[in-house]
């Protein structure tokens, strides 16, 4: 796996609807994540066709089903058959989102933002730590994307993801497309975002492509992470200029819906590949020049 | 002095989970709440929900497409009377089926085989389940300490049917009109097969299946002249187990 080498491995989130077409395409992936969940809770069939990937290529491990921002104590028996799911799966990491879904008695598939607070960062502190101290591989925050914000939130999204990653040595899954869209929405500089994120914080990457919602109710349109169309070349910019101050080490594109567009899933993947190039490419010349300097 | 979080996140997802929010119309949908826009609150409860659908018509897909015209008024109803508990595919299905039931025996189900093609997504759902969960049709999972007992294996499901569904499945199911007809249904996960299968039995096996919940001696059984054949055979079939 490129997961540890120079280059950061390029790959998908596996989607049971193309199994088929994933298997046949393996050989255009350097990595597939796994959503731990469908470990979990699935078919059988869906269960056995994931285990069938172990070995085949390098998988890592993404859950959706943790809520680490309910303020409510974790699901420790969840925890613990996640922590055999991702040794199932020999995952170099687990990841989940800095975020919310539920609350006693109700769920919404919603990922949910939290108030970015020093009270809430200090909560969410103390759960990370017991995600690492029973999941045995390193823990991995993931930003997601939000249509609203509590208003009393006074930190940025940076600084609120700095000193919880600070404070419990947690990584950082970053999903440019989330800081665009909500860069997007929100109005603020998604290059200012990355420049604020500490150096060596991001540990993978996701990336996406969304679509623009039109509401008379809204005061203007919305961009949505619906994971159904091809990644923008803004947050393919915004990934370059990612690998050109961290070095994740392993990229993923999600995609959730048309997923029979299958050429244009592995044209994602190829346009990633070039950005990634691009980077080291300047990353390279950069290291010439100072060579040459010296 | 400020809510607690967690007050305040309950408010939230109570919000965003509930059928004013997510169609619209009375009920305060419109106004803000915690402080947040109540458009934006709108538009999140509408992604939130259109992925439960999703997870829904992925398990009942056949369900959905013959709910039709009415469909639109069992998911307001549903969502009004019952809010999503948990992320699962199958449970929020299983959680929508129950809602169905109910439906059905208020009104008639329209058209009158939907029932039975529903209790068949269902079904196959179920078998190809965790299999640690326990099937909800088998009273009890004693120990046999009897070799040669016989028992239904515990991912086999036993469906009547008063129709004969089974066109509706087939790739092109456009024009199939299923027939009221009797129709007892096994399904199950053949020792091999990568899906659940579904067999038409006849009444007789329907019965023994049915009578083999526990384990039990099959020499106790009315016996056929080929008997230990028949055993045989569902055994290799996957729907019963043989104790050795």
């Amino acid at each position: 796996m490129a997961i540890g080498g120079a280059a950061p491995a390029v790959g998908i989130g596996y989607r049971a609807a193309i199994d088929r077409w994933t298997r046949e395409s393996l050989h255009c992936f350097d990595a597939l994540e796994i959503t731990v969940d469908h470990c979990l809770a699935s078919s059988r069939t869906l269960r056995s066709a994931i285990f069938d990937l172990v070995g085949r290529i390098p998988l890592t491990a993404h859950g959706v089903g943790l809520s680490l921002g309910t303020d409510a104590p974790l699901d420790l028996a969840y925890l613990d058959r996640v922590a055999g799911v991702v040794e199932r799966l020999r995952a170099p990491a687990y990841s989940e989102h800095l975020a919310f879904t539920r609350v006693p008695g109700r769920e919404t598939a919603a990922l949910l933002p939290l108030p970015k607070t020093e009270e809430v960062a200090e909560s969410i502190i103390a759960k990370v730590r017991t995600v690492q101290s029973r999941v045995p591989v390193p823990f991995l925050l993931e930003n997601i994307t939000y249509v609203f914000e509590w208003p009393d939130s006074k930190m940025s999204d940076a600084e609120f993801l700095n000193l919880i990653c600070q404070e419990t040595g947690a990584g950082l899954l970053l999903d440019v497309e989330n800081v665009y869209l909500n860069a997007t929405n929100h109005g603020f500089d998604p290059y200012a975002f990355i420049d604020a994120l500490r150096p060596g914080l991001v540990k993978e990457v996701h990336m996406a492509g969304g679509v623009t919602i039109r509401d008379e109710s809204l005061a203007k349109p919305l961009l949505a992470d619906s994971h159904s169309h091809p990644v923008p070349d803004a947050a393919l910019d915004l990934l370059e200029y990612t690998l050109a101050r961290q070095t994740p080490s392993v990229i993923i594109l999600e995609r959730d819906d048309r997923l029979e567009a299958g050429d244009e899933i592995l044209d994602d993947v190829a346009r990633i590949r070039a950005r990634v190039a691009a980077a080291q490419s300047k990353d390279t010349h950069g290291e010439a020049l100072v060579g040459a300097a010296g | 002095m400020a809510k607690p979080l967690l007050e305040r996140q309950v408010n939230l997802i109570e919000r965003l989970t509930s059928s004013a929010a997510i169609f619209g119309g009375a009920g305060g949908s419109a106004t803000d709440l915690e402080g947040i826009d109540g458009a934006l609150l709108r538009v999140e409860a509408r992604f939130s929900y259109a992925k439960r659908m999703e997870k829904i018509a992925a398990v009942l897909p056949k369900t959905f497409e013959l709910l039709g015209s009415s469909r639109d008024a069992h998911m307001r109803a549903f969502v009004e009377s019952c809010p999503p508990t948990t992320l699962s595919r199958f449970e929020n299905a299983c959680q929508f089926h129950r809602f169905l039931l109910s439906w059905w025996k208020r009104e008639a189900p329209d058209p009158p085989y939907i029932c039975d093609v529903a209790a068949l997504e269902i079904a196959c759902a179920k078998v190809d389940a965790d299999p640690e969960r326990p099937l909800s049709d088998r009273t009890t999972d004693g120990d046999c300490d009897r070799t040669g007992s016989i028992r239904r294996c515990p991912n086999v499901i036993l469906l009547r049917c008063a129709f004969d569904i089974r066109a509706i499945f087939e790739p092109a199911p456009e024009k199939a009109v299923p027939a009221k007809r009797e129709t007892p249904l096994v399904i199950a996960m053949p020792p091999g097969a990568d899906s659940p299968q579904v067999f038409e039995v006849i009444p007789p096996i329907f019965d023994l299946l049915s009578a083999l919940d526990d384990w039990v001696d099959p020499y106790a059984l009315p016996a056929e002249a080929d008997f230990v054949n028949l055993v045989a055979d569902l055994a290799s079939r996957g729907l019963i187990e043989v104790n050795s």
